[in-house]
């Protein structure tokens, strides 16, 4: 695999992370008993990648501010000796029900790529 | 590649340079927040704070996620830009309705009391630390001061951001400062934005002066143009005199009279806003620098 072809998989690989990131993080959100802040959360997503996590932690944050500024999340601050204080975060019921409708809409999307790549579509 | 911490959020903060200064904030604290509790878990070793500082993406990585995060929230929240008029004569008259003209010749006025203010808290500051300074309470007068400057900085800051429409910082915390309060009073007297933010506050008497001259004599050549036809069919006497001369105006020149008076209330308002322009620009270097310095 030459340079280009690299770059065109680091390319796909960006915008597969862009498309699902806040679903793994809801998802996280919601299976997790308790409310988690942003390492954790990115302890969490590291762990679950066998190799090389393909997505930069950093990134995760400003998805975690817009859900919540999308009502999806509901968060509160705590005081840390490491550093900051701590911005913990938990699913709020809103983001339960659009976890749900994207839960579907993941499988559906799912389910058509597998189709394609094994030639039964087209 | 920043090694450190402190030096990675210099670079963070340099890669969000232009952005909005809340956005920044939330950046830095999210970044800290993450690569000091990387630090206390896996220890405080360059090792570590490498490969934190790898997991977590490089700043210009970090700052491109947040623009597109601001932008699509902020499409929602602003409110639409009005459209530039089409024509000539709609962009000129346009400038009525536009808030930061407004806003900048009410900054104008209002810079010749901000700057009689800071003109003697400066000259006043720093006589008196100078001439005590030989003495004990020199030192705590001089500390005194620098906090005072520091403050009417900040203050300066909203009052540009908010009448002249350039963003200015909420909390002028430079990154990397820590350590002990005589270390951050160290910090105050090597920071260059104290000795410039001084020299903006004397200068400021200066140009306070000059902006509160242009915008009186631009209104009252409005006035005076706008009101010399009526006051002289009311009166019956002439307005323009000079010595033992009273010029009449003639009927058929009112009209352009008064309309010299409109124009020169536009011309008032475009002179407001390219001077609110440049003093924005201005105050933006003097007061938070235009170049970050790099963290030590």
């Amino acid at each position: 695999m030459d340079a280009a072809d690299e770059a065109m998989l680091r390319k796909l690989q960006k915008e597969l992370n862009a498309g699902t990131v806040a679903l793994v993080l809801l998802a996280i959100l919601d299976r997790s008993a308790e409310p988690l802040y942003g390492y954790q959360i990115a302890k969490r997503i590291e762990g679950a990648w066998q190799e090389g996590v393909p997505v930069k932690q950093g990134t995760l944050y400003p998805v975690l501010r817009s859900m919540e500024d999308n009502g999806l999340l509901w968060s509160r601050v705590e005081p840390s000796v490491a550093g900051p204080p701590r911005k913990y975060y938990q699913i709020t019921d809103r983001g339960r029900v659009v976890l749900g409708s994207w839960r579907a809409a993941w499988a559906r999307t799912r389910d058509f790529v597998d189709a394609t790549l094994e030639g039964n579509v087209g | 590649m920043a090694s450190t911490v402190e030096g990675y959020l210099a670079e963070l903060r340099q890669a969000l340079a232009g952005q909005d200064p809340a956005l920044v904030h939330d950046a830095l604290y999210d970044a800290e927040d993450f690569l000091r509790s990387a630090v206390a878990e896996k220890g405080d070793t360059p090792e570590s704070v490498a490969a934190a500082i790898d997991a977590y993406g490089s700043p210009e990585e970090i700052a491109a996620a947040y623009r597109e995060a601001e932008a699509s929230a902020a499409i929602v929240l602003r409110p639409p830009k009005r459209p530039a008029a089409a024509t000539w004569y709609g962009r000129f008259f346009g400038v009525v309705g536009d808030s930061s003209a407004w806003g900048a010749l009410f900054y104008m006025l209002l810079a010749l009391a901000t700057g009689t203010v800071y003109f003697s808290v400066v000259v006043a500051g720093l006589s008196t630390v100078l001439g005590t300074m030989v003495l004990i309470v020199g030192i705590p007068l001089a500390l005194l001061f620098i906090a005072a400057v520091r403050a009417i900085s900040l203050a300066e800051g909203r009052l540009v951001e908010g009448l002249l429409g350039v963003r200015m910082p909420r909390r002028p915390r430079s990154v990397g400062q820590t350590g002990t309060i005589w270390e951050r009073v160290k910090g105050w007297f090597t920071d260059y934005r104290t000795w410039t933010t001084m020299l903006y506050m004397v200068l400021q008497l200066v140009l306070g002066i000059g902006y509160f001259t242009i915008v009186v004599t631009g209104l009252a050549l409005t006035v005076t143009l706008f009101a010399a036809p009526i006051v002289q069919v009311l009166s019956d006497t002439t307005i323009i005199r000079s010595a033992e001369y009273g010029y009449y105006i003639y009927p058929w020149a009112m009209p352009l009279v008064m309309f010299a008076g409109v124009l020169a209330l536009f011309a008032t308002l475009w002179v407001a806003k390219g001077i609110g322009y440049l003093h924005g620009q201005y105050a933006k270097a003097m007061l938070i620098g235009t170049f970050e310095r790099s963290a030590s």
